[in-house]
């Protein structure tokens, strides 16, 4: 049955084999649940070899979950077609350096299906809102990390897209480039589109997200909005966000397994 | 994905990969490359000779026999007429088809081949890096797509490239001799089947390692296989003429070489279909005359369309086994 939902997770396990006959695996998830909805901005939060990354790789089809089920705008992730109303922001950008920030932009417009004109329409408007239509026909091998993360941010437009993913989308931007980030993010929201945001920087995280979930060690341990993840339960009112995490990572419960290696059933 | 969606998208990758090329120096590379070559043609100036081939002529370079017959042999001037030589053939005619087909065989199939697979097998291993790919791979463009597509890309590459070289020594001898052999063209398909067809095994590389030196050091070692099981098919015809009459290829033997040969690209019986087709071994000693080939030709165990057909059924299969890893691996 189609999913009303933006995107959802249902029971997922994400399991990477290991070693050099693959005879071992590594559970990355362990049967992680939950919903993305339309208009709202989605943080995932958690520390490094969590599963943060791992979802976003199964939301975009990039790998498969062991177990479980990802459906995104309605339809299952095998479904490639949903992909072409999906942005995405990779934490690690290493776009080709013989293209130009243009013909990067119509590239990965081109590959996303879009007709010749409207990319070339909207790789210009881009360039624009990005700060650097003044570099557009420049190859990326003369941009410094934050040009290149400006662009990932413009790729990632380039299709207007319904669910904008973000992983790490402030990592080398300068304030200017970070509060253009939060305005874009601002306007997805206003346009009823949904921003799945993964970030360290908690100070954004706290500014922007309506709601998050938290993962540790390939779990879910947290699913709510902002407001209830910095509520002081024990003293009342409202504690910083880096408290209510650490908090979160210090229970035992969601402390990861020691050496996550299960062997190959 | 529907069909035109498909092709819009390998269009792209196939000018993605023309940018690649131009960007790291390689498209201008083989391009100067040809471009030395056709300036050698545009040095060149053939002389003397007859008009036609006499009664009781031979070429010098057949069977290592000299010139018989009245008349001078024709002569070639080198360098704006710095060197001269003579190729050993009666007729103008003879002496330009001569540098055509060493120039077919001996640069384009060898040399030419091989540094155009040292110079393209980084492509994919690039194109295939995580930090890249992933933001690929999450478009709504099948995996299977992307390959092909880079893979087409790489193929039209050196297809243009072959096209400068053949097209422009063609071009250059015409204008400098007037002697225009269109026969030489053919050589063009014929060496873009064979890169296409060996350079899927490099694909197959690409999607397992995404290694550049696993890319290059895989492909010339599998030519070389390939040539290796090639020409061991057809030694199996010839063995028991050099064994005096004893043949001591046993029947596992002949399976494994007839196996071997029908199912990978046979570059041997390339290079016999170019080579037969500008007439070489009316001036060389062609490889139809090798030890082996000459008998499996004889013999009829080789079929130039055959041979054809199976070496690119062989990409294919690379093409499909390559496709489904990487559909199937995690990024």
């Amino acid at each position: 049955m189609p999913s009303s939902h933006v995107a959802e997770f249902d029971k997922v396990v994400k399991d990477y084999p290991t070693g050099i006959f693959g005879r071992h695996y590594l559970r990355a998830l362990q049967g992680v649940s939950f919903t993305l909805e339309a208009g709202e901005v989605f943080g995932l939060l958690g520390p490094n070899r969590a599963g943060k990354t791992t979802l976003v790789k199964l939301l975009l089809s990039l790998c498969q979950p062991t177990v479980g089920n990802v459906t995104r705008l309605g339809k299952p992730a095998s479904d490639r077609s949903t992909l072409s109303r999906i942005g995405y922001v990779h934490e690690n950008h290493a776009f080709p350096r013989y293209l130009t920030a243009t013909s990067l932009l119509e590239f990965y417009g081109a590959l996303s299906l879009l007709p010749e004109p409207e990319v070339r329409a909207r790789a210009g408007q881009l360039l624009e809102m990005v700060g650097l239509a003044d570099r557009a026909h420049e190859p990326i091998a003369r941009f410094s990390k934050g040009m290149v993360q400006r662009l990932g941010v413009a790729q990632a437009m380039i299709n207007d897209p319904e669910l904008l993913v973000l992983d790490e989308p402030s990592e080398g931007l300068d304030l200017a480039g970070r509060a253009m980030v939060h305005s874009l993010v601002a306007e997805q929201r206003k346009r009823g589109h949904t921003v799945l945001l993964v970030s360290h920087v908690l100070g954004e995280v706290e500014q922007i997200c309506d709601r998050a979930a938290v993962i540790v060690g390939g779990k879910l341990v947290f699913l709510g909005k902002m407001t209830e993840l910095r509520r002081d339960k024990s003293k009342g009112g409202t504690r910083p966000l880096e408290q209510a995490l650490r908090e979160i990572y210090d229970k035992p419960s969601a402390k990861p397994r020691s050496g996550h290696a299960v062997a190959a059933s | 994905m529907n069909a035109s969606a498909a092709v819009y998208a390998v269009r792209w990758l196939i000018k993605d990969t023309f940018r690649q090329a131009m960007a790291t120096r390689i498209f201008w590379i083989m391009l100067a490359v040809s471009g030395v070559f056709i300036v050698f043609c545009l040095s060149l100036d053939v002389s003397g000779g007859v008009d036609a081939p006499q009664p009781g002529d031979t070429e010098l370079y057949k069977d290592n026999k000299p010139i018989v017959g009245p008349g001078a042999a024709a002569r070639v001037t080198l360098l704006f007429g710095a060197m001269t030589f003579e190729t050993g053939t009666r007729t103008q005619d003879h002496a330009v088809h001569f540098l055509e087909i060493m120039m077919a065989t001996m640069v384009a199939s060898y040399l030419g081949f091989l540094l155009t697979v040292l110079w393209t097998a980084g492509f994919l291993p690039e194109f295939l890096q995580p930090s890249n790919a992933s933001v690929l791979f999450a478009k709504p463009v099948p995996r299977w797509t992307l390959l092909t597509g880079k893979y087409l890309g790489v193929v039209v590459f050196v297809a243009f490239q072959v096209s400068v070289f053949f097209g422009g020594t063609w071009f250059a001898l015409g204008i400098k001799t007037g002697i225009w052999q269109t026969a030489y063209l053919i050589g063009i398909p014929l060496l873009v089947v064979n890169f296409a067809v060996i350079y899927s095994f490099a694909v197959l590389i690409a999607v397992l390692t995404r290694s550049t030196v696993a890319c290059v050091f895989g492909c010339v070692l599998f030519w070389a296989l390939c040539w290796g099981a090639n020409y061991g098919h057809h030694f199996i015809y010839a063995a028991p003429d050099l064994a005096a009459g004893q043949s001591s290829i046993g029947p596992f033997t002949t399976f494994l070489a007839q196996a071997g040969y029908w199912m990978l690209p046979k570059p041997a019986d390339m290079e016999w279909i170019l080579q037969d087709a500008l007439r070489s071994g009316d001036y060389l000693i062609a490889i139809a005359n090798a030890p082996g080939f000459k008998q499996a030709i004889a013999s009829g165990a080789v079929d130039k369309s055959m041979s054809v057909v199976t070496s690119i059924m062989f990409s294919v299969v690379m093409l499909v086994i390559s496709s489904r890893h990487l559909s199937k691996t995690d990024y």
